[in-house]
């Protein structure tokens, strides 16, 4: 038993003759959150969507606590909060009477439930102002707030500070990153923005024209984009060899048959050069690298860039 | 289901067309009074005003073209703001959703026929055209439920197509057909349209003046007409919803 909140297993999404999500195998952990990063079009909703059973998935599998969510909508459903896309209520309504409702539909027995889903995301309670004349921001809050109401284990937003400003975003970031420390909600959050990503998430999942290209913890991402001395030799067994007993190195990895990467930066390259050649090992290359989050993106999606 | 038609009453605050609509329950009673103050005499006889202020225009034409729209209402206002799939991971039913949007305009409906029964009431006794008889009133109530009832039941193909389309143009334009076609069909054949068929089963004793039929009564086939089209109705509703994401 995997302690894996949602799994896809070769998920994939085809509409008409364009393949919208190409065999995504996706993991998130419980308690942790989980960023599906992504340009604009590259699958995120889809996805999240399917998850959601609120698309058919042309083939592949999805299971939702250990479970496939068709038939079993009235088990999962309740244990879920999401925003897909723009989140919509009515405009002839208030917040606090849009969230009434949702709240009767749900059954929500928390008392001050509307109330206290409201403070969380900053919006006044029995506010007299109607949804329709609400900015996006606020509508995005108070989608937020629908999502938290009935105060669910599993979270899945996508891209929830659409249309909030700096501060706004600053907020909810603080916001979802407290739901998950100490609340322990699993998340499962989208967006194009990569700094947002990069600060929220303990888990990333690259995504890039329907197809997850990379998924691994933040930590291991901010290892490998960490600054490192990239050598190339001829013989990677004897400097490596080399390089622990004169260097005492220990944190290194090893690339392919004759790259390795040196995460000690403070090793002076000339004497690391002048070292292996003594001892009869060509060095190819060698050189100081540091590699952004936003390069490796680009790295791996073939060039291409993100917000 | 009982929490979800709460709701679905609950999304009508501030909706000044539904009242609006509802006022028109007034129209034909209004119109009534005028014409019997101006044109013709009751003759002291209740129904021949009931048949004005209630079971003429009424019937055919307003109630079903403000039950065709507040249909249009009911579907127009999710759809346009994608709410549908805040609705469906709720959960809520595709059914459970179309049926409790029905019953919204089921009790409508009755609420616009007891309107129009207690404005005809008063508008015929008021001014002394009739005089007032629990017989007749207890008898135009009785109609006015029918008709309250049984044309809800005759609009839900309306409410199938409002679903079915994001816009509402289409619904409300189909809805001006529907009510046109019923109208046109009587003459031809009772039976093959829910609004001819509605008027066979009100008009069933042949206690209404003004109206000939064509065909001889059959309730039962009235029955089916609107059982048949409304079965289509459920599953063009379902197979509709079911495709709204």
């Amino acid at each position: 038993m995997n302690d894996f909140v949602i799994e896809t297993k070769q998920l994939t999404k085809i509409y008409k003759e364009q393949t919208a999500v190409n065999s995504v195998n996706l993991h998130v952990k419980k308690g942790r959150i989980y960023g599906l990063l992504g340009r604009n079009g590259a699958g995120k909703t889809t996805i999240m969507k399917m998850i959601l059973g609120l698309t058919s998935i042309t083939s592949g599998e999805v299971d939702v606590f250990g479970k496939n969510i068709k038939g079993q909508e009235e088990q999962v459903y309740p244990r879920i909060g999401t925003i897909i896309e723009t989140p919509g209520f009515y405009p002839n309504l208030t917040a606090t009477e849009n969230l009434e409702i949702f709240s009767k539909l749900r059954g929500t027995a928390a008392p001050h439930a509307v109330e206290n889903a409201l403070k969380i995301v900053g919006l006044p309670y029995k506010d007299k102002k109607l949804f329709g004349k609400y900015s996006l921001g606020m509508k995005q809050r108070l989608g937020i707030a629908n999502a938290i109401l009935h105060d669910p284990e599993l979270l899945i937003l996508d891209e929830p500070t659409n249309g909030l400003d700096p501060i706004g975003i600053a907020e909810v970031r603080d916001f979802i990153k407290n739901l998950s420390t100490t609340r322990g909600k699993t998340i499962l959050i989208s967006s194009h923005i990569l700094s947002e990503i990069s600060l929220l998430a303990d888990d990333i999942g690259i995504i890039d024209h329907g197809v997850l290209l990379e998924e691994s913890s933040m930590s291991e991402l901010e290892k490998k984009n960490r600054k490192y001395i990239l050598l190339q030799v001829s013989d990677i067994p004897k400097a490596v060899l080399i390089l622990e007993r004169q260097f005492h190195l220990k944190d290194y990895s090893v690339q392919d048959d004759h790259t390795l990467r040196l995460y000690d930066t403070a090793l002076d390259i000339g004497e690391i050069n002048k070292s292996l050649v003594t001892q009869n090992v060509t060095v190819i290359s060698s050189g100081l690298c540091n590699d952004t989050l936003e390069d490796y993106f680009k790295k791996i999606t073939g060039g291409e860039g993100i917000a | 289901m009982l929490r979800l038609i709460q709701t679905e009453f609950l999304k009508l605050r501030r909706r000044k067309l539904v009242w609006l609509m509802l006022s028109s329950a007034l129209f034909m009673p209004f119109f009534a009074l005028l014409y019997f103050r101006y044109v013709k005499e009751t003759g002291g006889d209740p129904i021949q005003f009931y048949r004005w202020s209630a079971f003429g225009y009424t019937l055919w034409f307003i109630l079903p073209v403000v039950l065709g729209t507040l249909c249009t209402m009911l579907m127009y206002e999710e759809n346009q703001h994608d709410m549908l799939k805040q609705l469906w991971i709720v959960p809520i039913s595709k059914m459970e959703y179309f049926f409790s949007k029905f019953f919204v305009v089921l009790i409508y409906s009755i609420c616009f026929m007891l309107i129009t029964a207690a404005a005809s009431v008063m508008f015929s006794v008021l001014p002394g055209f009739v005089t007032f008889e629990w017989g007749s009133v207890l008898y135009l109530l009785k109609k006015c439920l029918e008709i309250g009832i049984i044309t809800s039941f005759v609009m839900l193909p309306i409410m199938a197509i409002a679903a079915s389309q994001k816009g509402y143009i289409l619904p409300v334009t189909i809805t001006l057909v529907y009510v046109f076609l019923g109208f046109i069909l009587m003459t031809v054949n009772m039976y093959l349209h829910p609004l001819p068929s509605m008027a066979v089963i009100v008009m069933r004793n042949g206690d209404i003046p003004g109206l000939v039929f064509t065909q001889a009564i059959n309730i039962p086939l009235a029955f089916l007409c609107i059982c048949v089209w409304n079965i289509v109705a459920v599953l063009l509703a379902n197979i509709a919803l079911g495709r709204r994401k």
